[in-house]
């Protein structure tokens, strides 16, 4: 027996050996008999040193496992990957998954407006009320009328579905292709002042009637 | 140095099909994992077929073995779940009263522990290997012994031996292999030699 391929085995049964010469001693070790005789006779003798009482150090353990392993199938079978024919994308499953997600995000837009309020009522953001916006300079400690008011400020309006969409697009544009993410965003771009535009029309509107 | 390295070779290449590569796992972890289910059930016999019982679920369970533990953590655990198993279902199963045991338990136990596989040979032979390997150290010089005591016994690693030996990592792993190697050479005799008993007594 090479004497250098013992001292490799020593080596790798104490997980001392490199990960590169393990490779190849596992794999001389699976096939070659008399080295995995030692290698069990070197696992007799760390049983002995930690004096493993109760222990059969001749029980024909390997043996039965093996004897039964023989009937399985080798595990390859289960794990090795697919035929590279069989992983093979056809032409048109690309196409096919871009179509499927613009339909979907087509399907969310229109979801979307139809979340949207309808005019009767603005869409404006539903933060908590703030304190009275109108300051009046107390004029009844000095007896004069009142001198000014300050200016009402004008509520922050937040468009919520314009956010939800934006997000949308965002986290669905790495699953569809260039060309239908420009459309949709385009069309989202041309939706998104009209709206807005209305919503301040809106606020205006009111503000004149109070 | 990658710990686990060779056992995750050993792996990968049962994972790719190779039950050789199977084989050497079991040997290297058989008298563990029978020790270790020794907690669980006394009798020798029942813990080996335990073990057994172990090692073939591990083999099933191998795919999906990824490596993120070591291969001794993983399977002492399928071990110890199995033995659990096994003691439980051993519970519920009716128990069959020995009528005329007498209240000399030890006898009791030794009929116990000697059932099924466990021969009178394999008994001696066990014995005799014990005493061999351990006659094999006794003879050993000094330093290789020291070597091999602390990677066995004590679970240390080369270079940890290294450091309380005071020499190079090349030096015990050297002394290591130098000693396995003189206790193997009486090994082999006792093996060759218990095995051709064995042939004549059957």
């Amino acid at each position: 027996m090479n004497e250098e391929l013992d001292s490799q085995l020593s080596a790798m049964f104490d997980d001392e050996l490199p990960p590169a010469e393990c490779e190849l001693l596992a794999r001389r070790l699976s096939r070659d008999e008399n080295l995995k005789a030692r290698w069990g006779r070197y696992a007799i003798v760390g049983a002995v040193i930690r004096a493993e009482r109760g222990v059969r150090l001749n029980a024909p353990l390997a043996g039965r496992v093996n004897a039964v392993l023989l009937a399985e199938p080798a595990l390859a079978a289960h794990t090795a990957p697919r035929d590279r024919s069989a992983v093979r994308l056809h032409w048109w499953q690309p196409l096919a998954g871009a179509a499927v997600a613009a339909g979907v995000a087509a399907v969310s837009i229109l979801w979307l407006r139809g979340q949207v309020p309808s005019a009767g009522s603005p869409l404006v953001a539903q933060a908590t009320p703030a304190a009275p916006v109108t300051a009046l300079v107390p004029a009844a400690s000095s007896g004069q009328g009142e001198s000014y008011v300050v200016p009402r400020p004008k509520p922050a309006t937040v468009i919520v579905p314009s956010t939800e969409l934006a997000n949308y697009v965002v986290a669905h544009s790495m699953f569809s292709p260039p060309v239908a993410r420009r459309n949709l965003l385009s069309a989202f771009m041309t939706s998104e002042p009209a709206a807005a535009g209305a919503e301040e029309a809106q606020g205006d509107v009111k503000s004149i009637a109070r | 140095m990658s710990a686990d390295a060779s056992d995750l070779s050993l792996v990968r290449r049962v994972q790719r099909g190779d039950k050789g590569a199977f084989d050497a796992l079991v040997l290297k972890y058989q008298h563990k994992l029978v020790k270790l289910v020794m907690r669980y059930v006394r009798n020798p016999a029942e813990a080996e077929d335990i073990a057994q019982e172990a090692f073939i679920k591990a083999y099933r369970a191998l795919p999906q073995f990824r490596g993120d533990s070591a291969f001794y953590t993983w399977l002492y655990r399928i071990a110890i779940n199995t033995a659990k198993n096994a003691v439980v279902s051993r519970d519920r199963s009716p128990v069959e009263y020995d009528l005329d045991r007498n209240n000399n338990d030890e006898s009791y136990d030794m009929q116990g522990r000697m059932k099924d596989s466990e021969t009178p040979e394999g008994l001696v032979l066990t014995d005799e290997i014990r005493s061999t390997v351990n006659a094999a150290i006794d003879a050993l010089p000094e330093d290789l012994r020291t070597a091999i005591v602390l990677r066995e016994l004590e679970g240390l690693s080369y270079e940890e031996i290294a450091a309380a030996m005071d020499c190079p990592v090349g030096t015990v792993r050297s002394r290591i292999f130098r000693a396995r190697e003189a206790i193997d050479r009486r090994l082999r005799e006792v093996f060759e030699g218990g095995l051709g008993r064995a042939e004549e007594l059957g």
